[in-house]
């Protein structure tokens, strides 16, 4: 390749994120943070249309030595597992600043810079191919979502940063205990150190104790469960959601690193793992359970954010139980879900703060009424909820029929619990559309204005691709079934 | 260009209404009604046109299949059956469009009213055309959705937005089960071709499925120590499925509150199509039904018993919708009775069913509309409010009169005279009765013949209370305008003549379903590994009393609504109070709200799972705090190094790293 696309798409937004900082005005940072992330959304559209999708194998490569005495490179890519999450960030960003343009945050230089900083570091986890580099942006999303919380958040903007920030920490710091037992081992094994990613994944099933692997594979289960999050580690997300600022929480949202993480590390080495039978066990359960924990949680909350919030749960569920049904269709049922569910929430969250300035409550009973006065939002709501509780023909149904399905074949009895979600998950969505959109309207409220041109085309548009994408799944499924093809195919060739 | 190639466009052109009317319904006069109207009509016009030739030329079934994604497929499918759906639901969602534009002159909302119509007017044909399960669920699933906008379409009034999340919730258990059915059914499909399904074979095409209806049926499931095939199990999903959507017994609870919407979507939706999608369902899924053990008397039980059970509640509601809503839980019974019947009667069940289904489709938005009119006039829905009608509703009254005929079933067997209801629903009476003759259960034909007597009863209640006698409150009524008043008449004519006119060749019509050279299904071989002994059905072979008893107990019921609410010999006010526990009973419908909404719904799920839930994940955020409460205590000591500095954290965050690479090879080193 010519122009090293990957690195620019991961280093501008980390740059302009810094010459944001020295902006004076929110003017200014608003406008720069907005060329940045359209950059990177033109790079991403121009490596999307000269991506292969036929192929597993890592395209746009980059290669550089960067610590060779200790294996460490510089080493980007991109496959049908990260394009689409790429995509996924390279999409929404630009319409998370266009949605944000006329907010009035105290501090904007560093409110859009923290925007940007995240979407550099959420995309360069996804394409570093070197477990060092994973790692090192890995961790450094942390920082701004860090910040993001406890600079613009809610009341309890405090307790919730420090909370996401120690427990996330937890778990990656027990995921580095993995990658670098799967390092060491790997570099016993062969001689010579080396952080690739590709390259340790593939010794892993040499590593001669039996003990050591399923170690390191709990170990990094362990670093991606909790940040999906999956049940039982998913108290963080409550909390850092709700009281994140709205382009906090859609952030939060489009951190899909911890599903991520279990296509591009777990799977390959599921086959390899001692007790390999009890840990799809443990992947499945915790997934059907947290689809159907994470719903009746979502029935039992009185704030609409609270409730969105673990309706994520609930969603993320369906990643972690499709990954475990080790059927090609039911992986890229999973993939599709993590692309899907970041749409949909993207426009949960904007939802929410709409409402939220608006109104100033965020408490479902003291709402209603709300489509009389604000009919655009209750119509883009209306089809982001429909998403959210998986109707056909928008993306939730692709991904939620194609995780139960195919995984049936497997994990009948997971599934059959998964199932019984599906109307729980309905009646919340519409419960609260009830109580809050519907009704006789609050007249506290006043003379309630519905919403701004700017945020009804970010809104929109998001909500187009939601029904493009549930319509036509091909143009970014194609790319997850043949990997995911791959992926099910070393299960075969493991003899599983 | 060939009529095939236009099929196509009998659900887009509706799907570009709603698109148009969605966006520029303000800028255009009614609402932008006109726009959905055309591309109906149009609809409707290929598909009457493809029907016409499918009855000259059996064998020019449609089937055109595109790959959509993965292994499977979007595709149309137009035999007899989809055919005469198409046509039924095209032709009454075009008159009801039509009437709405009157109807719905005064309402602000005009435009999204029709857009939201003429979406589910495409999303109704999309069901009736789809040529795979897939399909036919995500159409079905949009309906739904078109349902619940509806219902709640004055979102204002508290009471409709709480009845459209009931029908779209209660409707949602049945579509979990019909989905669990779908999955349950591609995880066998794909263990018969042992997980690698060659390329181009979509397997949840129809006729795909029934290829494989006997190694499905072969496979079994130890249920509660019950040896249960396969087949057993998906068919029962699927008319689980069919129970929510088509307000069968114990789903039906959502129907009758649904009439919160305007009176044109109860006509539209909760009369003629989409409650009927549920029977559809059943019937194009009947090789399956047919091979399946014991499935159809499930089905039979439960079509009986529901018409049975609606039509005592019907008896004594007092709003004119509900009345109607109720007859319609009893039709719809009677339809799935229909199918049932397949047990003894097998194909001809189909034909007898749908037949019912689209003289229902015709007699009973026929009568909403009526209602819709006499409310418009009137400004109320309670008959009690109501009287002397006729006088001011000529042809309201009339067109209301003859669908009531039709309902209530009256003509005179061995004859071509009767109306609609009468060819319909007499047969499935009759297979009743055979299906006592060869089981020796006697239930289901006990239950058709009562509901059939309280039928007439509570339609002529309805016909008597509204346009009889004097006017009982100070209303001021007026026939409604042409544009209501001509759809009204047209489906009056179909409603009297559209039986005797068809009876004879819709049933043969319909056979040639699943008997053609695109599928051709040998019924009576499926119907032995579903171990049903078929009869063979001669029609008007029955005892002259049964033949007429369908018909007596018509006039009976009009005879005795004459009584009581004509002539008024017998004062009901002694039977009509709450002391009564019958009245009381069948006027609270048996507690079902209590049962399902307060107890189920409210008690169970919210208070107990969801709020325990809720304590439940307290105890985890709790045990989170515990930990770090822990750490924090034990670090006490080392306070000290807290010092706020982010160089230090750094310089710790380094120390903590380099001890975890020790840890670890140490650990490595040990094994």
């Amino acid at each position: 390749m010519a122009i090293p696309i990957l690195s620019l798409i991961v280093l501008i937004p980390i740059l302009f994120a810094v010459l944001t900082l020295f902006t004076k005005t929110k003017e200014q940072a608003r406008a720069i943070a907005l060329f940045a992330s359209v950059l990177v959304l033109a790079l991403s559209m121009f490596m999307y249309f000269n991506f292969d999708s036929t192929t597993p194998q890592m395209q746009f490569q980059e290669f550089a030595q960067w610590v060779p005495s200790l294996g460490i490179n510089y080493q980007l890519g991109i496959d049908g597992i990260s394009m689409p999450l790429v995509l996924l960030n390279a999409i929404v960003i630009p319409f998370l600043i266009l949605f944000s343009w006329n907010d009035d945050k105290k501090q904007p230089n560093r409110f859009y810079a923290l925007i940007l900083a995240t979407q550099g570091a959420v995309i360069g986890v996804f394409v570093a191919l070197d477990f060092f580099l994973f790692y090192v942006f890995w961790e450094l999303t942390l920082v701004p979502l860090f910040f993001m919380v406890s600079i613009w958040g809610g009341p309890g903007k405090h307790k919730a940063s420090i909370k996401f920030f120690i427990y996330t920490h937890v778990g990656s710091l027990v995921m580095l205990l993995g990658i670098f037992g799967l390092y060491f081992a790997a570099w016993k094994q062969t001689g010579t150190p080396n952080m690739g990613i590709e390259h340790l994944l593939s010794q892993f099933q040499f590593i001669a104790s039996g003990l050591s692997r399923d170690l390191i594979f709990m170990a990094l289960l362990f670093g991606f469960l909790v940040k999906i999050p999956a049940f039982p580690f998913h108290s963080w997300l409550p909390d850092a959601y709700v009281e994140a600022p709205t382009a906090g929480s859609v952030l939060f949202v489009l951190l899909k690193i911890g599903g991520y993480g279990l296509f591009r590390v777990m799977l390959p080495i599921l086959p390899f793992t001692p007790s390999m039978d009890l840990m799809i066990n443990i992947m499945a359960a915790l997934g059907a359970v947290s689809i159907l924990y994470g719903a009746f949680l979502a029935l039992a909350q009185n704030d609409l954010k609270r409730m969105v919030a673990y309706s994520s749960v609930s969603h993320m569920g369906y990643v972690t139980l499709g990954a475990a049904g080790l059927v090609s269709l039911s992986v890229s049922g999973a993939m599709f879900q993590q692309f899907s569910h970041g749409l949909i929430m993207s426009i949960m969250f904007m939802a929410c703060g709409i409402i939220n300035n608006a109104t100033g409550t965020m408490i479902i009973n003291n709402l209603g009424g709300l489509a009389r006065k604000m009919p655009k939002l209750a119509v883009i709501m209306m089809l982001a909820f429909m998403a959210s509780l998986g109707l056909p023909g928008l993306t939730g149904f692709i991904a939620e029929f194609l995780v139960l399905t195919f995984t049936y074949i497997n994990q009948p009895t997971y599934v059959v619990i998964a199932i019984m979600a599906i109307i729980i998950t309905a009646a919340y969505h519409l419960w609260a559309m009830q109580r809050a959109m519907f009704g006789v309207y609050n007249e506290k409220f006043g003379a309630l204005k519905d919403i701004s041109a700017s945020q009804t085309f970010s809104m929109a548009v998001i909500a187009i691709l939601i029904l493009y994408f549930g319509l036509n799944p091909s143009p970014v499924l194609d790319m997850m079934i043949t990997n995911s093809e791959k992926l099910v195919s070393l299960m075969a060739v493991a003899g599983v | 260009m060939a009529i095939e190639d236009m099929a196509f466009l009998i659900p887009v052109l509706p799907a570009l209404a709603f698109v148009i009317t969605f966006f520029l319904g303000k800028k255009l006069p009614n609402g932008g009604a006109i726009i959905p109207i055309i591309a109906i009509f149009t609809s409707f016009i290929i598909s009457l046109m493809i029907t016409l030739n499918l009855l000259q030329n059996p064998g020019q079934i449609i089937s055109q299949s595109y790959s959509w994604f993965a292994i499977l497929n979007v595709g149309i499918l137009i035999d007899p059956l989809a055919a005469v759906m198409l046509s039924m639901v095209s032709f009454v969602s075009l008159l009801i469009h039509i009437y709405a534009v009157g109807y719905m002159s005064h309402d602000k909302a005009q435009p999204r009213y029709f857009a939201e119509t003429a979406l589910f007017t495409t999303a109704m044909l999309g069901v009736a055309l789809s040529d795979n399960i897939l399909q036919f669920f995500i159409c079905w699933e949009l309906v739904g959705l078109c349902s619940y906008l509806l219902i709640g379409f004055w979102f204002e009034k508290p009471s409709a937005a709480s009845a459209a999340k009931k029908a779209f919730l209660t409707t949602r258990v049945g579509d979990v089960m019909f989905l669990a059915g779908i999955i349950l059914l591609f995880a066998d499909i794909f263990r018969i071709f042992n997980g690698s399904i060659p390329e181009g074979i979509y397997v949840l095409r129809f006729d795909e499925i029934f290829t494989h209806i006997p190694e499905i049926a072969a496979l079994n499931t130890q249920i509660f120590g019950f040896e249960v095939s396969h087949l057993t199990i998906i068919t029962l999903l699927f008319f689980g499925g069919a129970v929510g959507k088509s307000g069968q017994f114990p789903l039906h609870v959502w129907l009758p509150d649904a009439m919160e919407g305007p009176t044109t979507v109860s006509a539209l939706i909760h009369a003629a199509t989409m409650v009927t999608a549920g029977v559809y369902l059943v019937a194009r899924t009947f090789p399956m039904f047919i091979a399946a053990p014991h499935s159809l008397i499930v089905v039979t039980y439960f079509g009986a018993f529901t018409a049975l059970f609606a039509a005592t509640m019907g008896l004594v509601m007092n709003d004119i919708k509900r009345v109607l809503a109720f007859s319609t839980i009893s039709q719809l019974g009677y339809m799935v009775l229909g199918l049932g019947m397949g047990a003894v009667i097998g194909i001809t069940a189909v034909g007898d069913s749908m037949f019912h289904l689209i003289n229902h489709a015709f007699f009973k938005a026929l009568l909403f509309l009526c209602a819709g009119s006499v409310i418009h006039a009137v400004g109320t829905q309670d008959i009690r409010q109501m009287g002397g009608v006729r006088k001011v509703m000529p042809i309201t009254f009339v067109t209301m009169l003859i669908a009531s005929l039709a309902l209530a079933g009256f003509g005179i067997p061995g004859t071509s005279i009767g109306v609609s209801g009468f060819f319909s629903k007499d047969p499935i009476i009759e297979a009743a009765y055979l299906f006592g003759e060869s089981t020796e259960n006697w239930l289901p034909y006990l239950f058709s013949i009562v509901a059939a007597l309280l039928t007439s009863i509570y339609i002529f209640r309805l016909i008597f209370m509204t346009f009889t006698g004097k006017p009982r409150t100070n209303y001021q009524g007026h026939e409604s305008p042409f544009v209501m008043t001509i759809p009204l008449m047209i489906l009056g004519v179909l409603a009297l003549v559209f039986g005797a006119l068809t009876k004879t060749g819709f049933g043969r019509f319909l056979e040639e379903t699943f008997t053609n050279n695109f599928v051709n299904l040998d019924i009576h071989a499926l119907s032995e590994i579903g171990k049903y002994h078929l009869v063979s059905h001669g029609a008007g072979n029955e005892p002259l009393m049964i033949l007429w008893m369908p018909v007596i107990v018509a006039i009976a019921g009009l005879l005795i609504s004459y009584l009581i609410y004509g002539m008024r010999v017998i004062d009901m006010s002694s039977i009509v109070s709450r002391k009564n526990p019958v009245y009381k009973l069948l006027y609270n419908r048996y507690y079902q709200n209590a049962i399902f909404t307060q107890f189920l719904a409210v008690k169970v799920v919210y208070e107990g799972l969801a709020l325990a839930g809720r304590a439940i994940d307290r105890g985890f955020d709790w045990m989170v705090y515990l930990i770090g409460h822990i750490f924090t205590e034990a670090s006490r000591g080392l306070r000290i190094l807290q010092t706020g500095v982010v160089q230090n954290y750094a310089t710790s965050v380094v120390t903590g790293v380099s001890l975890l690479i020790i840890l670890v090879k140490l650990i490595l080193e040990v094994f």
